[in-house]
């Protein structure tokens, strides 16, 4: 019998009601934050951790970053005459890691982050896609 | 007429599992007769993959633990890895440290308050709960430049020190946040629905709650003042003023209120340390990417070797999680990668309470009270 | 002419068929073709085509009321939860519905293997051909009403008795433990919130001493004192209470959509459901979403009648009462909309002891008071 000892007022959903109301009427502080995808796109920070970048002229091969991955995502491959990390970004963490390590401060991640691809293959980064020069950077 | 008892599969794939857990109820019409947890679905070799790894290694994986309150999953491996190098951390990474980890409380407990309203058939407070937790994500995402996977508090201090503009925001959202609970609280807590489906449901007493492992805000709503802050006290938790916030009714509703509570409380902690934080160096403003390399100690951590080996030994260390007690024990052979890694990780033991608490109820009271356990499948299975 | 008369007044019609008759007769063609068919001796071909016209008309109507339904709720929601809501297909997401429709068409039916297979194919369609018998006896404006049933009310009820048994044969018929369990619930709180919507109904019909859903309209036309309508809402406050939560109950929606319980039984008795069948039940919803809430209007919020309609030129005067009939029943489908995304459901036990220990008492108790009242004469 302890229902009937209850609030039949139903003043608390009438509150809440009112609540939804003022959300519905963007009464006071109350705004939508949705960001509609495709056509809007989220402004990440300048940390963010995406898609990575190397430095052409920093790096110099050294493999730091290769052995402090956790997941061996990094194979240092060779690209024109020098050697150069790969990134397999199916396997990565985005934890940052690698940039953390690497010595000559070549590794970056950039904002980038929409990495969806049709095949397995064309998630591997190689060299060609990574690198960048920083004197045409800046 | 001859009756039988039903038994329902709930799980691995139903709406209000939170993931991948299997309920075997043996049911009486509408009541649970018994109720039988399956778990495991979710097991992914976390204790094992942290002896295949260097102890720096091992932090992005901890991440993925309880996926809602990373920090305290990160911190509460750091801190068990700082205790058995014996490193120091210096103040001003400590106290962000606070602060990441009171954030993360809030937002783990809007998701927690959310989900268990969408799992009561109200749909609006997750999103509520979403919208707050955004702004929160934006500012984890300045902090360490991840939303959800945060790999930001290393052993020896933290990655990166704040950067420019970020204590304004917080602010902000410290004071956005107290009126948005007050909605919550319109919304939620005075629904007379809401009550009828909390209020005297899940019961389940101090004793028994003690004796099934039960720790976090799932015990301090059967009355029991257990606070790992307060009790073994880390960080700067001793700094600062906070009470443990307490309910007695050990029902469903309680546990509910005791992280409304906590949430305010969190906010509070917040103010102190926004207040009580350390001036930075102004060498420690390094801009992401320029950062000095993993090692060389800056303001906001101090020397970590690359390739570090602890002394032979093992170090047991727990931190109050948003969920309740998230210990690391770490035994050390004294080569780069740990021995043995074993986690005990809140949302396991709470979980385990669930039988015994919803005998002779209903499904919907069985979602009820597992909605206010609180329970992260990434942290239960490991 | 014609025309001066209907402007004058005194021209009402009893149904839609006799409204279609005079405006052909307006028109000036009704004479020839009725001597075209009647030449043929077959009158009754004309008499079934306007009827035929009409239901094409209901059809078409009630199909795009439903489209905007699922598109009113998803924005209702969307502004109660902050959100937008479909924004991309047509102009503010308008188009969504046909999408869906087309989605749902081209999806696979599957038939679980262990179902009865005739049962589970008949079950969609005893719960939406109700759905659309409903709107037969609905008054949407002055003369704009299928058919004026002497027993209007009974039908209404009758009809929407009828959908507790297609849910069950639905949940029995899948074969699936959270199926039959939904189509139990549902059978049990169907039950349990027809016997206080009725009771609350009959005190109406205390008042108008008429089943006729015309003459209920009719007789809550007028004012007191000249500015507070006569409506029933009025004076039956308390019916009124439990009349609304029966018929959210009815509709099956938060707080009491126990046939479905997303979170504890999947999907209720259409977890099994697909594709066609599964766009069936979800229609059969919408559509009952609007005829209960047309059903509420019209006992308790004056139907399409509204204070000093009558000062109108009759020419207009139906026009002019659909769009109030419309205008409150929206802002009912809006009230159910609002509530079902602010609270949270209830339990099933819990549904029960409101239904029976509180709910049919206070309209029993309701049903006497009004009686008694109606006896001394406090209401002539
Ligand atoms: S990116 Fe850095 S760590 Fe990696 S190979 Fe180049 S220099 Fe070495
Ligand atoms: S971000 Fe982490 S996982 Fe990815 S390549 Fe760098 S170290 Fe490896």
């Amino acid at each position: 019998m302890t229902w009937i000892t209850r609030n039949w007022t139903m003043s608390g959903i009438i509150k809440g009601l009112i609540v939804t109301m003022k959300h519905m009427l963007r009464v006071g502080n109350r705004p939508t934050v949705t960001i509609q995808y495709p056509y809007q796109k989220m402004k990440v920070s300048p940390r963010f951790r995406g898609l990575h970048a190397v430095d052409e002229n920093a790096c110099i091969g050294c493999g730091i970053c290769e052995v402090n991955c956790p997941n061996g995502t990094i194979q240092i491959v060779k690209y024109k005459t020098r050697w150069y990390p790969q990134v397999n970004i199916g396997m990565c963490l985005f934890c940052g890691l690698c940039v953390d390590v690497c010595p000559m401060n070549a590794m970056k991640m950039t904002g980038n982050y929409e990495l969806a691809d049709y095949s397995r293959e064309s998630l591997v980064y190689g060299p060609d896609r990574l690198l960048f020069n920083k004197e045409v950077k800046q | 007429m001859k009756t039988d008892e039903l038994l329902i599969n709930m799980g691995p794939v139903h709406p209000s599992t939170h993931g991948v857990l299997r309920f075997k109820l043996t049911m009486d019409g509408e009541i649970i007769r018994n109720c039988e947890i399956v778990m495991g679905y979710l097991h992914r070799g976390t204790e094992k993959l942290g002896e295949m790894k260097t102890y720096m290694q091992f932090v992005p994986y901890t991440d993925r633990l309880d996926y809602m309150s990373a920090f305290a999953n990160n911190y509460a491996y750091v801190k068990a890895v700082e205790e058995l190098a014996g490193i120091e951390v210096p103040l001003r990474a400590e106290y962000i440290r606070v602060l990441t980890l009171e954030l993360n409380r809030i937002v783990n407990h809007l998701v927690m308050i959310g989900s268990l309203l969408l799992d009561l058939g109200a749909s609006t407070m997750i999103m509520y709960g979403f919208r707050e937790r955004e702004n929160a994500l934006a500012l984890f995402d300045m902090l360490c430049g991840a939303r959800m996977t945060f790999n930001y508090i290393k052993p020896g201090g933290v990655r990166e020190d704040m950067p420019e503009g970020f204590i304004p925001k917080l602010n902000e959202f410290i004071n956005d946040m107290d009126k948005r609970i007050d909605d919550y609280e319109q919304l939620v807590s005075g629904n007379e629905i809401f009550m009828g489906r909390m209020k005297g449901i899940g019961v389940m007493s101090a004793q028994d709650a003690i004796n099934y492992g039960m720790t976090g805000p799932s015990l301090r709503g059967h009355g029991v003042n257990y606070d790992i802050r307060k009790l073994e006290p880390y960080s700067v938790y001793p700094d600062l003023d906070f009470k443990v916030c307490v309910r007695n009714e050990c029902d469903s509703f309680a546990r509910y209120m005791v992280r409304i509570d906590e949430m305010r409380e969190s906010l509070h902690i917040l103010r102190q340390v926004v207040d009580a934080m350390p001036p930075a160096k102004p060498a420690s403003q390094a801009k992401y990417g320029i950062a000095p390399m993993t090692g060389a100690p800056t303001a906001v951590s101090t020397y970590f070797p690359r390739i570090f080996t602890p002394p032979p030994g093992e170090v047991y260390s727990r931190i109050e999680a948003p969920k309740g007690e998230l210990g690391f024990y770490i035994v050390s052979d004294g080569t780069i990668k740990p021995y043995r890694i074993k986690i005990r990780s809140p949302s396991f033991c709470n979980l385990t309470a669930i039988p015994k608490m919803v005998e002779g109820l209903m499904i919907p009271d069985l979602i009820a009270a597992f909605g206010t356990i609180d329970v992260v499948l990434g942290d239960v299975d490991r | 002419m014609l025309f001066l008369a209907m402007w004058t007044g005194d021209i009402m019609f009893a149904n839609a068929y006799e409204l279609i008759v005079f405006i052909l007769n307006f028109i000036g063609i009704y004479e020839p073709i009725n001597n075209i068919f009647k030449t043929l001796g077959i009158e009754y071909i004309l008499r079934i085509i306007i009827v035929f016209a009409e239901i094409a008309v209901l059809l078409v109507f009630a199909l795009l009321t439903i489209m905007f339904l699922t598109w009113m709720e998803r924005k209702v929601v969307a502004m109660v939860q902050a959100r937008y809501g479909p924004m991309v297909t047509g102009p503010r997401g308008l188009l969504q519905p046909v999408m869906d429709g087309v989605k749902l068409i081209g999806k696979e039916d599957i038939i679980p293997a262990k179902a009865d297979r005739w049962v589970f194919t008949l079950a969609p369609f005893l719960v939406f051909i109700p759905a659309l018998l409903i709107f037969i006896p609905l008054p949407f404006g002055e003369s704009l009403i299928i058919s004026d049933l002497k027993v209007g009310l009974l039908y209404l009820i009758a009809i929407s008795a009828l959908s507790p048994i297609a849910i069950l044969l639905a949940g029995w018929s899948s074969n699936n433990k959270y199926s039959l369990m939904g189509a139990m619930r549902a059978v049990a709180q169907d039950i349990s919130y027809t016997i206080p919507l009725a009771l609350s109904a009959i005190a109406i019909v205390l008042f108008t001493g008429s089943l006729s859903t015309v003459d209920i309209v009719t007789a809550q036309n007028g004012t007191w004192f000249g500015f507070i309508p006569k409506w029933f809402i009025f004076l039956q406050p308390l019916g009124f209470i439990l009349f609304l939560i029966a018929s959210i109950a009815e509709m099956g929606r938060i707080p009491f959509d126990f046939q479905e319980s997303e979170q504890e039984l999947v999907a209720g008795f259409f977890t099994e459901y697909s594709g066609i069948k599964f766009a069936m039940f979800f229609l059969a919803e919408y559509a009952h979403l609007f005829s209960v809430s047309a059903i509420v209007v019209t006992l308790f919020l004056g139907g399409w009648s509204f204070p000093y309609l009558s000062l109108l030129p009759a020419a207009v005067v139906p026009l002019i009462s659909l769009g109030v009939f419309l205008v409150k029943t929206y802002a009912v489908i809006f009230f159910a909309m609002w509530l079902r995304h602010t609270v949270p459901r209830v339990r099933i036990d819990q549904l029960l002891n409101l239904g029976w220990k509180i709910m049919i008492p206070l309209a029993l108790l309701n049903l006497l008071v009004t009686g008694f009242l109606l006896t001394i004469g406090v209401f002539q």
